[in-house]
């Protein structure tokens, strides 16, 4: 059959930058999606899982023998059966517990035939306890004679982190103005979509399948398997479609080996899942925190130093949680320049919720702090000795080359380009003068506006050894690509940004790349999703691994059409002459050729990337990240003073993403950020009264609603990062963690009122500026 | 979760229908669901044996004009009352009120009587219907045949969640006087977020006015006592009088009196009485721009 060419010449086009949908988009808006949730297995049981309810008291007895007359009850499980089993970060927590140390503590568990007799079997366990008194505070762990929450542990002194550099007493000497101020960060909770769930099914070979949302699939297996006294080996990870993570994934919590027992002990599969109210009082939250900052500058302007003493509630257990100094002791400084750094970071155990990861990591929590700083300096600078409040971040701000106390080497430093964009768009230095004068007439509506910036690491951050993401592709004799990436989908977009990086390089359309990524067994190592890292590190990944089946393809060419590989180029399905796009063949016949050929040959590669970026090690000073960027935002708002409601009426952001690649994705992810600082910011809070959650429902707990997003004004600053995809950087996280404190600002610049306490409720508003006519 | 105990689903098609199922006992009622629903699930309503669902009765969810009356059948949506062309003349109080009300999905699924029956201190609906001197109708079926009577609603709550609707009584109709061509109603309530919130304080107020003097005044507070209130200080500081600075600021003092406000998970007492002095002051001043 004679070639049909549509055309003669293929121009060079390109994705990149372009808007390109996400393929599961249309499934999951008409439903048709099959989440984790939605799933059920022949011969599958219900297990259920019975939590304490107080938050800390010896487990006198357990009597689950009407559980067990109960029909349709397979199995009943508690601390007795299973001794010896362990999981958590420094391995204090445990599936089931033979003693209480928070509400939601794991006390009994239950398979059963349908959710509906496994949720009355579970009341049907008997437990004696005898209370004890609790720890509900940091401080109050602390104290001479607090109760003991670990036992490992009898001061309940759980994680400390420490940085120190350079000699801060000379500092503060050196300093004109020395701020002080203590910032308590709350609660708030990930709130997924998608409520808790594992399914768990065992072979009878011993080998476990579990059906999981994780977002770290292959080290899950890690620290599973001490979860279940099997080996890392014996366990296969399935990810069906998740709805939502946030980091909430990034650790196994107890539910998921309690399924996983069931499982091997009643031959069935097992599946947990949570309802809402079980998914408020048994995730992790964000780590609190009390922020004790201090920060110094001359009268030129120029910060001298920044300490900061945090204290963090660890609650009963250990998860990633307290970890976040690792991050906090980073971005204390970093963005602007800070010469002296002093940084120490206590957890102590109590008996309240414990937190794990959270998108911002720490960040959130001190940015609201610093960010505030910056702005308090910048008014007394402005104030006492007449310096533009963006010439005094402009003066600090740290650029490209330049290397942070904490080793974090600035490659592609944007920040001073992202403070004038957002300045600029906004007009900002005339409206803050313009209404802090106007904060002091008469009238019920207040304007405001705030700035805030950070950093935040955008190639991975090498806390293991390895930051590294493994990728195998192959094309078929149609062209079509199939991916294998070890890059985890949890909604953020990795399947468009994958199928468009390859389809880039293959000039191939992107809908014909499909992604596997849901099946340990299949997939090469990776990391997980988390640091902002994965459309940098499997981004990479996967361009060079498109790369190299190119090179295969060419050479294959070249000889077919005696042209040498690098005159060559695939475009459109095409393999064309690189300088004028006159085609040579069409892509799948070549394959095809390849394939039936004499010598047969298929295409299929694989790419091991691992970024440039350095080990943290033992004291987490290292550059850990091979990119870092930076962001600032600004809020304008309304403040009704006398309700205390703040109206976000506009947010300009302006952020160095190194360069967009799938600006749809980019934007999404903006959004979504912002929606999360927004309610940080304003209105969500887990409300703890002596270990007790008082609002586990989302009548109570309150995320922000459609009607509450403002306009958002986005400035993407493409700082072309040497080592990222195309330049790209990673984008995740800096919009969650910005927003809060230039909100906080904005406030401010309206009422006239510092919140160091977040949320910025209505009422909490109210009353701050009641109190402050009072006076 | 509970365990479900529905022996019996049932879905009349005529009240008389669903009266007599009533009068047999140990029946819930489902309209919009979306109260019952979430109560359910969160363990504070068990289900009775029999549920029943009204939705398939045609006329319960008419809107009519009944001689001097304005009727709204039981089952009326809240998004139906809020786009309803009759009630927008006559008594836009309730369409402000409708348009504030929970969510779209929401506002197209919860009914006029699934709010009043719920009897929350907080139900935003019940607040311009009373300022309407709104009366409902319960059914019964007793001796043989059907029989209906009227309760004024602001003797209709007892308490949080309670009413005094018998059990076997099915609410029908929510009936009120059409207001006069003077009437002005002015809703308010707050929360932290604009959509899907839960009134943290409402007011309600309404009254002709007529040569720039307010009368026949009827003030409503949610969500400040055990149940919807009416605020009879508040009234009376208003009643014949021309709102001037002096009147709304007495009016402000009364509401405060009036309320009586608990500390919650919600709000504190101090903020919701103080919200309940700025929403008054707030009403008042639209109504004399009005």
């Amino acid at each position: 059959m004679a070639e049909q060419v549509a055309f003669h010449h293929i121009e060079k086009t390109s994705l990149i930058g372009k808007r390109i949908k996400k393929p599961d988009a249309p499934a999951k808006a008409t439903g048709k999606t099959r989440y984790i949730n939605d799933m059920v297995l022949p011969g599958m049981l219900y297990g259920k899982i019975l939590h304490a309810g107080r938050p800390h008291a010896e487990i006198i007895s357990i009597d689950t023998s009407a559980t067990e007359k109960l029909a349709g009850v397979h199995l009943v499980i508690t601390a007795k059966d299973i001794p010896d089993l362990k999981l958590g970060f420094v391995k204090d927590n445990a599936p089931l517990k033979d003693k209480v140390r928070c509400e939601r503590d794991e006390v009994a568990a239950v398979a059963a035939e349908t959710e509906a007799i496994a949720a009355a079997a579970i009341k049907l366990i008997r437990v004696e306890y005898k209370d004890l008194p609790g720890v509900f505070s940091a401080e109050d762990g602390l104290k001479d004679g607090a109760p003991v929450i670990q036992e490992r542990f009898p001061d309940n002194k759980s994680l400390r982190f420490t940085f120190k550099h350079g000699d801060l007493e000379k500092a503060e000497t050196g300093s004109d103005i020395i701020l002080d101020d203590s910032f308590n960060v709350h609660y708030v909770t990930h709130c997924c979509m998608g409520t808790s769930c594992a399914i768990a099914d065992f072979d009878h070979n011993g080998r476990l399948t579990i059906y999981s949302q994780t977002q770290y699939p292959y080290n899950y297996k890690m620290d599973l398997a001490p979860a279940l006294g099997i080996d890392p080996g014996d366990i296969r990870v399935i990810q069906p479609p998740t709805g939502g993570s946030f980091g909430a994934k990034l650790d196994i919590y107890p539910f998921e080996p309690v399924a996983a027992i069931l499982a091997q002990k009643t031959g069935r599969p097992v599946k947990i899942i949570f309802d809402r109210q079980e998914e408020f009082i048994n995730s992790p939250t964000r780590q609190p925190a009390r922020i004790h900052l201090r920060s110094g500058c001359t009268k030129d302007g120029v910060l001298t130093f920044r300490a900061a003493d945090v204290l963090m509630d660890n609650g009963a257990y250990t998860s990633w949680g307290p970890t976040v100094p690792v991050i906090m002791m980073r971005t204390v400084s970093g963005h602007y320049r800070v010469p002296v750094v002093d940084f120490v970071g206590q957890a102590v155990y109590s008996n309240n919720a414990y937190a794990g990861s959270f998108r911002g990591y720490g960040n959130v929590q001190m940015t609201y702090a610093t960010a505030q700083h910056m702005d308090m300096l910048a008014e007394k600078l402005a104030e006492e000795y007449n310096l533009d409040p963006i010439d005094f971040r402009l003066k600090n701000a740290q650029k490209s080359g330049e290397v942070t106390p904490q080793k974090s080497f600035l490659r592609e430093c944007a920040l001073a380009e992202c403070l004038t964009t957002a300045a600029q768009a906004t007009d900002y230095v005339a409206k803050l003068n313009k209404y802090s004068t106007e904060r002091e007439q008469p009238g019920r509506y207040k304007h405001g506006i705030g700035l805030a910036s950070s950093i935040h690491n955008a190639g991975g951050a090498k806390i293991h050894k390895s930051d590294g993401c493994g990728t195998i592709l192959k094309m078929d004799d149609y062209a079509r690509v199939t991916v294998i990436t070890g890059a985890t989908e949890i909604g953020q977009g990795i399947d468009a940004v994958i199928g468009q990086i390859v389809a880039e390089e293959l000039g191939v359309p992107p809908e014909h790349v499909t992604l596997v990524n849901d099946d340990s067994d299949l997939g090469p190592w990776d990391v997980g999703v988390h640091a902002s890292r994965t459309t940098f590190i499997a981004g990479n990944g996967a361009r060079r691994a498109a790369i190299k089946a190119k090179e295969q393809i060419l050479a294959a060419a070249s000889k077919r059409a005696n042209v040498a590989a690098n005159a060559l180029d695939l475009r459109g399905g095409y393999v064309v002459q690189d300088k004028d796009g006159a085609v040579v063949t069409k892509l799948d016949k070549m394959l095809r050729q390849m394939h039936f050929q004499p010598e047969p040959d298929v295409v299929m590669v694989s790419d091991y990337y691992e970024p440039n970026s350095e080990p943290e090690g033992r004291d987490h000073i290292s550059d850990h990240s091979a990119a870092y960027a930076h962001a600032v935002h600004i809020a304008e708002v309304v403040v009704d003073t006398l309700t205390g409601e703040v109206k976000l009426e506009k947010i300009t952001m302006a952020q160095d993403v190194g360069r967009v690649i799938n600006r749809m994705g980019l934007e999404a992810q903006m959004e979504g950020g912002v929606a999360f600082g927004i309610g940080f910011a304003l209105s969500e809070e887990m409300l703890f009264e002596q270990g007790h959650l008082k609002n586990p429902s989302f009548r109570d707990y309150k995320v922000p609603t459609a009607p509450d997003m403002p306009e958002i004004e986005m400035h993407f600053i493409e700082s072309d990062c040497a080592e990222g995809p195309y330049g790209a950087k990673g984008i995740a996280e800096l919009p969650t963690i910005v927003i809060a404190p230039a909100i906080a600002n904005a406030v401010y610049n309206a009422t006239g009122i510092r919140f160091f306490n977040p949320p910025m409720t209505p009422e909490k508003v109210a009353r701050a500026i009641w109190e402050k006519k009072q006076r | 979760m509970e365990m479900s105990e529905i022996e019996k689903y049932v879905a009349p098609l005529a009240v008389q229908e669903a009266v007599r199922i009533l009068a047999a006992g140990a029946v819930t009622i489902v309209a919009g669901g979306t109260d019952l629903t979430p109560q359910i699930n969160e363990g504070r309503r068990v289900y009775a044996p029999t549920l029943m669902n009204i939705r398939r009765i045609d006329q319960l969810s008419r809107i009519s004009v009944d001689g001097d009356n304005i009727r709204i059948g039981s089952l009326a949506t809240v998004a139906e009352i809020r786009d309803n062309e009759l009630i927008k003349d006559h008594a836009a109080i309730l369409c402000q009120t409708a348009s504030h009300f929970a969510s779209e999905q929401i506002r197209n699924a919860a009914t006029v009587g699934g709010n009043i029956c719920n009897a929350s201190p907080a139900g935003d609906m019940i607040i311009p219907l009373l300022v309407l001197r709104a009366e409902v109708e319960l059914a019964r079926w007793q001796d043989g045949a059907m029989t209906v009577r009227r309760v004024a609603l602001d003797q209709f709550f007892t308490g949080p969640g309670k009413t005094v609707r018998r059990d076997d009584e099915l609410l029908t109709a929510v009936v009120f006087k059409r207001p006069s061509a003077d009437f002005i109603g002015q809703f308010r309530k707050s929360g932290p977020r604009p959509a899907l919130e839960i009134s943290t304080v409402s007011v309600g107020i309404g009254g002709d006015i007529k040569a720039g003097r307010f009368s026949n005044v009827r003030v409503a507070f949610g969500a400040v006592g055990p149940t919807p209130l009416c605020g009879k200080q508040t009234e009376a500081a208003l009643e014949a009088k021309i709102l001037d600075h002096d009147v709304i600021q007495a009016a402000v003092h009364a509401a405060q009196q009036d309320a009586s406000p608990i500390d919650d998970i919600r709000a504190t007492e101090w903020y919701r009485n103080h919200l309940i002095g700025v929403f008054t002051e707030e009403l008042l001043n639209n109504v004399c721009q009005n």
